[in-house]
């Protein structure tokens, strides 16, 4: 183990002569002098030159990162809301009717009766020929009731419907079964 | 920066598949026999004329979706009735309908039919509750509901 290779010349004399280095010295010297000022712009111009690379580079960087996170962010919360699970139908009105305004005979439930006891009000209304506009006496009783539904200032058909519709909400009981 | 980018792309590629094998295995298990069916839905009020009614019908969570709803087979309730639309695809209903004209049906009567999306081979077994019937003058009259399956 101990035993020196041959082909490993570690006592390998890797000065020069002084001799040497004269004569490289005087065949690569420059044959011109390069004034200090020149030399000296020349690398402050390289060093901006530099720095601006490197100030683009970290701006970039930084800005792939934030939209990789930020398109990772978005499929990750598309996944999240299942978008394949279609919202169920609601019911046709926006309007959210309140269980008391719609109980028009006062029993403490709402049901079809309270539809019907509102569309035979504006049947008979009309057949006595009466006015059922907002400025009418008949309308404004029939709005004195609660049974201006919708708030449109008129009592007709349309209050009618969302009683009956409030009548027929599921979320409006657990069910009678 | 790579290591950054490997490391989310990682991520989502660990992440994305979850949602999709979720969806695949529904779909496949969501694959059972169905067929269509219509259910008659029938109210006898006797000798008195029927002007409102309300009922709720209820089927096996899971084995039947309501998917239409349709009127009855006297004129004065032809028109399809009331019912909440978030029935649909769903196992429960309630329906309800009136008319103040006087022409109206009395003894039993087909006041609505039901179509139904029956899941598998076993027949289900239908829950029907009468909530109310009424005359033209809005008075609560006795009546028997009773369902026919349809083919």
């Amino acid at each position: 183990m101990t035993e020196k290779k041959g082909h490993f010349d570690e006592d390998l004399d890797l000065r020069i002569s002084p001799k040497l280095s004269e004569d490289l010295n005087t065949l690569f010297e420059p044959q011109f002098s390069v004034p200090p000022e020149l030399d000296r712009a020349i690398m402050d111009q390289a060093n901006r030159c530099l720095v601006q690379r490197h100030w683009r580079h970290r701006v970039f960087r930084h800005i792939s990162i934030w939209r990789i996170a930020a398109a990772a962010a978005v499929i990750i919360l598309a996944f999240s809301l299942n978008l394949t699970q279609k919202p169920g139908p609601t019911t046709t009105s926006s309007f959210i009717v309140e269980a008391q305004a719609v109980d028009i005979d006062r029993n403490g439930r709402v049901d079809i009766l309270d539809a019907f006891k509102l569309a035979r009000h504006i049947e008979s209304a009309d057949r006595s020929k009466t006015n059922l506009s907002p400025v009418s006496s008949t309308g404004q009783a029939l709005r004195k009731q609660g049974w201006d539904i919708n708030g449109d200032g008129v009592v007709n058909r349309k209050d009618v419907d969302l009683v009956a519709l409030a009548a027929v909400r599921l979320d409006k009981n657990k069910g009678v079964l | 920066m790579k290591k950054i980018t490997a490391i989310i792309l990682i991520s989502i590629s660990a992440i994305v598949p979850v949602p999709a094998q979720q969806s695949e295995q529904d779909n496949a298990s969501v694959k059972p026999k169905f067929r269509f069916a219509p259910l008659h839905i029938y109210l006898d009020s006797g000798s008195q004329p029927l002007a409102a009614y309300q009922f709720e019908l209820k089927a096996p969570a899971g084995q039947v979706k309501i998917v239409g709803v349709e009127g009855g087979e006297h004129k004065a309730f032809k028109e399809a009735p009331y019912y909440d639309p978030a029935a649909l695809a769903n196992d429960r209903i309630i329906i309800a309908a009136f008319n103040t004209g006087r022409e109206l049906p009395k003894g039993r009567t087909r006041i609505a039919t039901i179509h139904l999306q029956i899941i598998g081979d076993a027949e289900p077994d239908y829950e029907l509750k009468l909530v109310v019937a009424a005359d033209a003058d809005a008075k609560e009259i006795p009546a028997k509901i009773s369902f026919e399956k349809g083919e």
